[in-house]
This record gives C-alpha cells, structure tokens and sequence, in this order.
C-alpha cells in the first residue's frame, strides 16, 4: 500500500515536470471546449429550447459538463501513453522495478488528473470572460476540482483497460473516440436527464460521466448539493472497479 | 535447483508464444554470479525472450528459471529487488531532462531521498552525462540515451544487471566508453552483467563467457577462447564468382581428410582446415575440378563468427539488423 501511495505520487511529480516542460496539448486540447462554452454555449442559449434547473443560462448549465468532457478525453488518451510506452521500453523498464504492477495501473491513473485540473484551470478563466457565473464559493469550487481528479482516475484506467486489448496505437485512436463521444452525449453534460428518451436515461445512470458532472455543476454553479453524496459513492465504485479491471488486464499489455 | 552460488540457473526452459511459435526450446543455462556472460545470437533467437522471462516480465511455457536461487514465476518480486535492466528499446522520458528520468527513477526503486542526490550525480559522472544532466532527453544524440538508460540501471546497485543490446546504434569509440564504464562497475560492486549482443567483437572483448543461441537454443557455451579452441585450425575464406555451387560438390569438399568443415553462405566458401597452408592446394585443385571459380582467397584464424557458423550453420547477419532497430529507435524517439 505505501508502495502503491509512492509510485502514485512519483507519477504525479512525472506529469508535473512534463508539464513544466511543454503544456502545447493542453493549450490545443483547450480549443474544442472553449468552442462548446463560447459558439455553442450561447448560440443554444439564445434558441431557449433547452429548460434548465433554476433558469440559468444555457452556457453556464453546459460549462461543467464540458470541463468533465474535456478532462475526459485527455485521460482516455492516457491510456493512449501506456501504448506508446508498450512499443518503447519504459513500461517493460517499469515493470522490472520494485513497484507492484497494481501500484503502477493505480499510479499512472491518478497522474492523469493532474493533466485534468490544469486542463479545467485553462477553461475556467475562459468561462468566467464569455460571462459564466460560478457558484461564489471557493470550498465549492476546490471541492469541485478534487472530485475532477479523483475521477479522472477512473477514466484513465477505462482507457488502460482498452489499451491492453489494442495491439496498436492507430487502433486506439479510433476506439477512443468511440468511447468518449456515447458517454458525452448520453449524459447530462449537455441537457438535463429528463429531457433524453428512456432509453438513454437508463444508460445515463449507469454513465459515470452524469455523475461527475452532477456533481460539479452543483459545486460549481448552482450550490445544489442535493445529489452529491450518490454521486460521490457512484464515482468512488467507478474508480475501485476501473482500478481493480485495468490492473487485472494490465498483464496483457507487457506480453 | 538451487544454487546458491549461480547468478542465473534454467532448466529445460521453454517459451511457446500464441501456442505456435517456440521462441525458447529447452534452454539449459548456468551462470556463475559476477561474471560477465553474453547471449550471443542473431535476431530471432530467443535472446530477448529469455531475458525477459528472466527478468519476470514473462511467465516461461515450461521449464525452470531461477535468480540468484529465487524462482522467476513465484519469487518474482524478490528477484525484482535484486535485478536492474536496459530494455532493447528506448526506456527513458523524452520529455523531461536526464536529470530528472534517474530522480523519477530513484524514487521508483525507493533510495532515501538524502542519498538520492549523489547516486543520480555519481551514476550520470559514470556514465559522462554531468555536462547535459539539465537537458531534455530529446535533445540527446542516441549514444547519450543509450548511455542514460545504462545509468539508470546504475543507480542501485544491483546483484545482476541484464542488459538487451546494451551498445545497439552506438558508434565505436562511445560502444567503448560504455563497456570501459560498465566494467569498472562492475568490478566496483561485483554486479553479475549478464548481456545479450548480437555483435561478435563484444562478447569477445567483454564477456568472461560466451553461450551461443539459435532458434532456441544454446548451441555451445564456454569462454571466447575455448569457443575459438574448439572448432580449432584455421579457416580459409574463399570469395566464390559463381554461386551455384552443387551440393555434390560440397560433399566432396567435406570428404578430403583435412578439412573439419565447409559452409557455403551467398557467394562466400568458407572451409575450416587444421592448417592452411598444407589444405591449400589439394582443396584447389579439387573447387578447379568442380569448375568452382574463386575470385579471392584469405586465410584467418577463427572468430566467434566463424564458432557461430560452425555451430549454427549460420553468419550473424548483423547489418541489417543494425539499421533496424536504430530505425525503430529514431521512430520512437519521434513519437
């Protein structure tokens, strides 16, 4: 277990120095949900067909959504990394090191949350110009942004549970997409649940994406923190069961 | 099978991947702790399996493998403790400095963060990177990478370090420097090296034994010296015009009392004799009577590349294999 808490936070400080070096992804990553808040935000707003709680306005709804969506994205292509890492040595250098293959899958992870908070800190100002109004708490807020980490967690270990079952990286790439799009768009990032057919409002529930964006849109925009505790249990079963399948997979991408 | 005073011990050890193809086929091998022993073999024999069953990355199909007395399949994590490696392939973060791929890699393998300072500035004098220490990885010329991945498995300091093609795409004088760093650690801490190569002269030159693989297999092992001594004479190299040589004739050849052996690879004849010079003419006038025409003849004591024909029944084809994997390096390196 200590084992395990160390190579977590080594693989942090790993993405942190990359980070310091070069942030051009996150700049570029940046430009597909700045577009969302900015263009679609406002022009869907000025139609008034989509009803949301308490009537705020459209681009302040989808703003949390598409924050989860874009930190999504980026830790489904970390898994893409561990591919990558495959085809070079470093995973099989990693794997020859002390540290429990477990603590590796759980590490990696958790490291791909440090890429989704800055990837929200970007947004976020972005937000804030085109006039978004955030929930004037900033225990909400930071509270809002731990959950994003710990999620991102999870979704990191979807895509190195996929990852160990593509040979190739062009494969990945294709699957990616075909994850991350079905869990955005059947969710409730861009419109309330109640608005979906029932069909999709039953997949929704089982959607880890609703939750988390749930959550931080209570946080962060409307302070209604009724639902938070489901969605907290709903993430926290996400991650153990993400955690425990990638780490039982995660022996097919060394052979 | 345990023994206590071998590096690495495998018995009878098989490795089938996909249930078809049989990358290991029953290799018995013993390697005595603090030596320097190398794997020599051309691409594709099992070199690189074998390493990494014995670094427990892979689980043998059948067979025994065991480090330091520990068992690859049940004491892997112990062996773990004991081990460091150089992957074939690129194994450290380009995107970050030297510097900091061996901290990374320090606090992976747990040195106290009051020791870890000097054993990262100790391992990157080593291996001469102090100069670019603060550089990003990705601005380093492939002898640098290679030399920075050997100095991350510098930093503890290990019972045996496994090395895959530990000098693959360096140029001569840095496959030097490496070798004469590596050996004074080695000498340092008496680590176990335990290599593979496919290059003849380092295994010749670095190595205090030899074993020679093919198709899975060891085909012979001992010291280069003994290795040379056993297929004994000389060999006498014959450049042929005319390839088409017929296996009758071939038969002849290997017929005349004083010639030990005759391979025939492309257009190169090479008949291995006690001596050369008494052979000489009678193998002459026999290739002049097969209307085999020779182009040009040289006389050489044997080398391991000739112990390697003689016992694999081929040469180590190795510059096609060079450019490939420093290809497959560059493209990496590229991401």
């Amino acid at each position: 277990m200590r084992d395990a808490v160390r190579n977590m936070f080594v693989m942090i400080e790993l993405e942190l120095r990359r980070l310091r070096h070069d942030r051009t992804e996150l700049y570029f990553r940046a430009v597909q949900p700045v577009l969302w808040i900015v263009v679609f935000g406002p022009v869907m707003g000025s139609v008034r067909g989509i009803p949301t709680p308490g009537n705020i306005p459209y681009t302040d709804f989808i703003t949390p959504g598409v924050l989860i969506q874009s930190t999504t994205f980026l830790c489904i292509f970390y898994g893409l990394m561990m591919v990558w890492e495959r085809d070079s040595g470093i995973l099989k250098k990693l794997l020859v090191t002390p540290a429990s293959r477990y603590s590796m899958v759980i590490g990696r992870s958790m490291a791909s949350g440090v890429r989704a908070i800055f990837q929200g800190l970007i947004i976020v100002p972005v937000a804030l110009i085109i006039g978004v109004r955030f929930y004037p708490n900033p225990a909400y807020f930071i509270s809002a942004f731990i959950i994003i980490f710990f999620a991102s967690g999870g979704f990191a270990a979807i895509s190195i549970l996929v990852a160990s079952f593509m040979k190739t990286r062009e494969r990945f790439m294709g699957i990616g997409q075909a994850i991350i799009m079905p869990l955005f768009f059947a969710s409730n990032a861009l419109y309330p649940l109640q608005m979906m057919p029932q069909a999709l409002q039953y997949f929704s529930a089982v959607n880890p994406m609703s939750y988390v964006v749930d959550a931080t849109r209570g946080l962060m925009i409307t302070g209604d923190l009724t639902n938070l505790l489901v969605d907290l249990a709903a993430i926290a079963v996400f991650d153990i069961v993400m955690f425990i399948l990638a780490s039982i997979s995660f022996k097919r991408i060394i052979e | 099978m345990e023994k206590t005073g071998s590096a690495v011990d495998t018995k009878n050890l098989v490795k089938v991947y996909k249930g078809e193809t049989r990358a290991l086929d029953g290799i018995d091998l013993t390697v005595e702790a603090g030596i320097a022993f190398a794997l020599l073999g051309p691409n594709g024999a099992g070199k690189t399996t074998l390493i990494r069953i014995l670094t427990t990355q892979l689980k043998p199909t059948t067979g025994e493998a065991c480090v330091f007395g520990l068992n690859v399949t049940r004491e892997g994590s112990k062996i773990r403790r004991l081990i460091s490696y150089v992957p074939q392939e690129m194994s450290v973060w380009t995107d970050i400095s030297g510097y900091e791929n061996l901290l990374m890699y320090a606090k992976i393998f747990g040195i106290p963060s009051q020791e870890r300072e000097n054993i990262i500035h100790e391992a990157l004098e080593n291996m001469g990177l102090d100069q670019v220490s603060d550089n990003l990885v990705s601005t380093y010329s492939g002898g640098m990478v290679r030399r920075l991945e050997i100095a991350s498995a510098m930093l503890i300091k290990p019972k045996i370090m496994f090395l895959d093609e530990p000098t693959i795409g360096l140029d001569p004088s840095a496959k030097k420097v490496v070798w004469a760093r590596l050996t004074n650690f080695k000498k340092q801490h008496g680590v176990t090296v335990f290599f593979n190569t496919h290059y003849m002269d380092e295994a010749d030159l670095y190595s205090d034994r030899i074993a020679i693989i093919n198709r899975g297999k060891i085909v012979k092992q001992g010291t280069a010296e003994e290795l040379k001594r056993s297929i004994g004479g000389e060999v006498i190299l014959f450049n042929l015009r005319n390839t088409d040589v017929s296996e009758e004739s071939l038969r002849r050849l290997r017929s005349v009392e004083t010639v030990k052996d005759v391979n025939l690879t492309n257009s190169e004849l090479s008949i291995l004799v006690e001596d050369a010079e008494t052979s000489l003419p009678q193998i002459m006038d026999l290739l002049r009577n097969e209307g085999i025409k020779t182009e040009k003849i040289s006389i050489t004591k044997p080398t391991l590349d000739d112990v390697f024909l003689k016992y694999a029944g081929a040469r180590l084809e190795t510059s096609g294999r060079i450019s490939e994997v420093t290809q497959m390096r560059r493209m990496i390196r590229k991401g």
